[in-house]
């Protein structure tokens, strides 16, 4: 047996295996045991601020510092409007944020259970459903953030809002299957996890996230913009809710075909890795 | 019916995976195959059997035998290499207690949560809470977080309610409660009757007081594989024969040593 993964071929009789071991159905067992998940995330969203006087509202605050200070440097130096720069700011950090820990914090998945897994038999989902669970919620509650900004700033017509759902809804399905996949990296590679760190530094300064495509547009680098699937998943968030009308369908385009390639992405790394997590912690 | 089917299967364990888990040695894997053999555990080698409804299984063995393995691959953590395992049922793993609990949290948050845990249906748990923590007799210490439980009390409240559960398939890896000798008592008996709750029970364990008064099958494993398989007087004494002739080689090998 050289290499790994040559000591786990996939023979016609591994496959045959157990059929609780198979992604279809580990998936929906895990799908059903949606309370364990729920309230295990729940827990991990809680247990971050316990025991801190100000408690999740840390959020609000690291948010609103961050915010203020980027809204009125940038704002100058870039020569933005501070009202409508100010709304852009913070949907984009928030969602960036979100985009983030998907990443990172979600990449730990199996590593920070490690004793769930050994210990008790359930299929390995439940813990990217737990992890998933604890970044979305972390991120809605530091959605609040702009719903102060939104109303204080300008007031979005509720249709506009209405069409941040799909856009909304897409980039949470984006933010699960990159929890998967880097879930499995990470556990198969543990360097993964620094290599992401900084591939998404990197990808926050080349990404319209706190400047905007316009900015750009003069100089002639329009392409590096519009080539990134990330800009596009911003802007299905984003448009609705600042410009209160639908992104352009080049971007929801893009989007789904990025959630499509994360989709097969998850699919491939749930295919080689499913059954070795447990022998990978 | 509960049933536990296994045929032929082997679980192997890579000692090397912390360095195959590096991207670099992945890498260099790639580029220049290396004919070395990476060291492997066979932690089981070809071993088959089959537990029906009704059953109370021994597994004994020395350490590093393959028991915990073999109770693992029964709860579906470890999926074996090759070979088919087949298990129906709700299986309820034991191997320690404190697994799900949360250091914050309250001691009912914490039954709740490790109830969930093993399986126990969500109505069922509000219904048991009070009886569970009344079993674990820590009064006003179930409302205060559990870290400033000490050690005993923990384990008391892990051990109440992971004996709450209604198991079809119980697998059990040597839990002894710790404790005072009151607890200790009600702790015992507690076991029993989770056990004869169950359909089926695999019970690994080193003590060969308790085995024979608890399972009538035992399992004998042996460097992964299965030694032997039958009526529990007649494999303990297999067993203890085997570990008194190896005590008498080793000390045979000593005196022999000393004599030169």
């Amino acid at each position: 047996m050289s290499g790994d993964s040559a000591g786990f071929v996939e023979t016609a009789t591994t496959r045959r295996i157990s059929r609780r071991h198979t992604i279809s159905g580990d998936l929906a067992r895990a799908v059903g045991l949606w309370r364990i998940w729920v309230r295990l995330g729940l827990q991990d969203v809680r247990r971050r601020f316990r025991r801190s006087v100000l408690g999740a509202t840390w959020i609000f605050l690291q948010l609103g510092i961050m915010i203020l200070a980027l809204g009125v440097i940038y704002g100058a130096l870039l020569h933005q409007d501070l009202t409508s720069f100010l709304p852009f700011l913070t949907v984009s950090l928030i969602a960036w944020g979100y985009l983030t820990s998907a990443i990172t914090e979600g990449g730990q998945a199996f590593i920070a259970s490690e004793g769930y897994v050994k210990q008790i038999g359930l299929p390995i989902y439940v813990y990217v459903f737990r992890f998933f669970v604890s970044t979305t919620t972390t991120a809605a509650i530091s959605a609040l953030v702009y719903v102060v900004v939104a109303l204080v700033l300008h007031r979005p017509s509720a249709w506009g809002v209405l069409w941040a759902v799909p856009g909304v809804a897409l980039f949470t399905v984006a933010c699960l299957l990159l929890t998967t996949i880097f879930a499995y990296l990470t556990t198969r590679f543990r360097d993964a996890a620094y290599m992401a760190t900084a591939g998404l530094q990197v990808l926050f300064y080349i990404t319209p996230v706190i400047w905007k495509r316009d900015m750009l547009r003069s100089h002639g680098l329009d392409w590096v913009v519009r080539i990134n699937p990330l800009y596009h998943l911003l802007e299905v968030v984003r448009r609705p809710l600042l410009d209160s009308r639908p992104a352009p369908a080049a971007s929801y385009l893009a989007t789904l075909l990025l959630v499509a390639v994360l989709a097969g992405g998850a699919w491939l790394t749930a295919r080689f890795y499913h059954r070795r997590i447990v022998y990978f912690l | 019916m509960a049933l536990i089917s296994i045929h032929d299967i082997g679980v192997d364990f890579h000692v090397d995976a912390e360095r195959a888990t590096s991207l670099k040695s992945a890498l260099a894997r790639l580029l220049v195959p290396r004919r070395t053999t990476p060291r492997t555990i066979h932690a089981l080698r070809s071993v088959s059997l089959t537990v029906r409804a009704g059953e109370r299984v021994g597994l004994i063995g020395h350490n590093g035998a393959g028991k915990s393995t073999l109770l693992k691959v029964m709860a579906g953590i470890y999926p074996p290499q090759h070979g088919t395992v087949h298990v129906d049922g709700h299986v309820c793993p034991l191997f320690e207690f404190v697994t799900g609990f949360e250091m914050e949290d309250n001691g009912w948050d914490n039954i709740r949560t490790r109830a969930l845990l093993l399986g126990m249906p969500y109505r069922q748990i509000e219904e048991r809470l009070g009886d569970i923590g009344c079993f674990a007799n820590l009064g006003e210490f179930l409302d205060l977080p559990v870290r400033c439980y000490s050690s005993g009390m923990l384990l008391r409240l892990a051990f109440a309610t992971s004996t709450a559960v209604d198991p079809e398939i119980l697998l059990l890896d040597e839990v002894m409660a710790a404790g005072d000798a009151a607890f200790m008592e009600s702790a015992t008996a507690r076991m029993n009757n989770l056990m004869e709750r169950a359909s089926i029970v695999v019970f690994a364990s080193h003590s060969l007081e308790v085995l024979p008064r608890v399972c009538s099958r035992t399992i004998w494993l042996d460097h992964g594989r299965i030694r032997k398989d039958g009526p529990t007087p007649e494999v303990i004494e297999a067993y203890q024969a085997s570990v008194a002739g190896q005590s008498t080689a080793t000390a045979g090998a000593a005196a022999e040593h000393l004599a030169r």
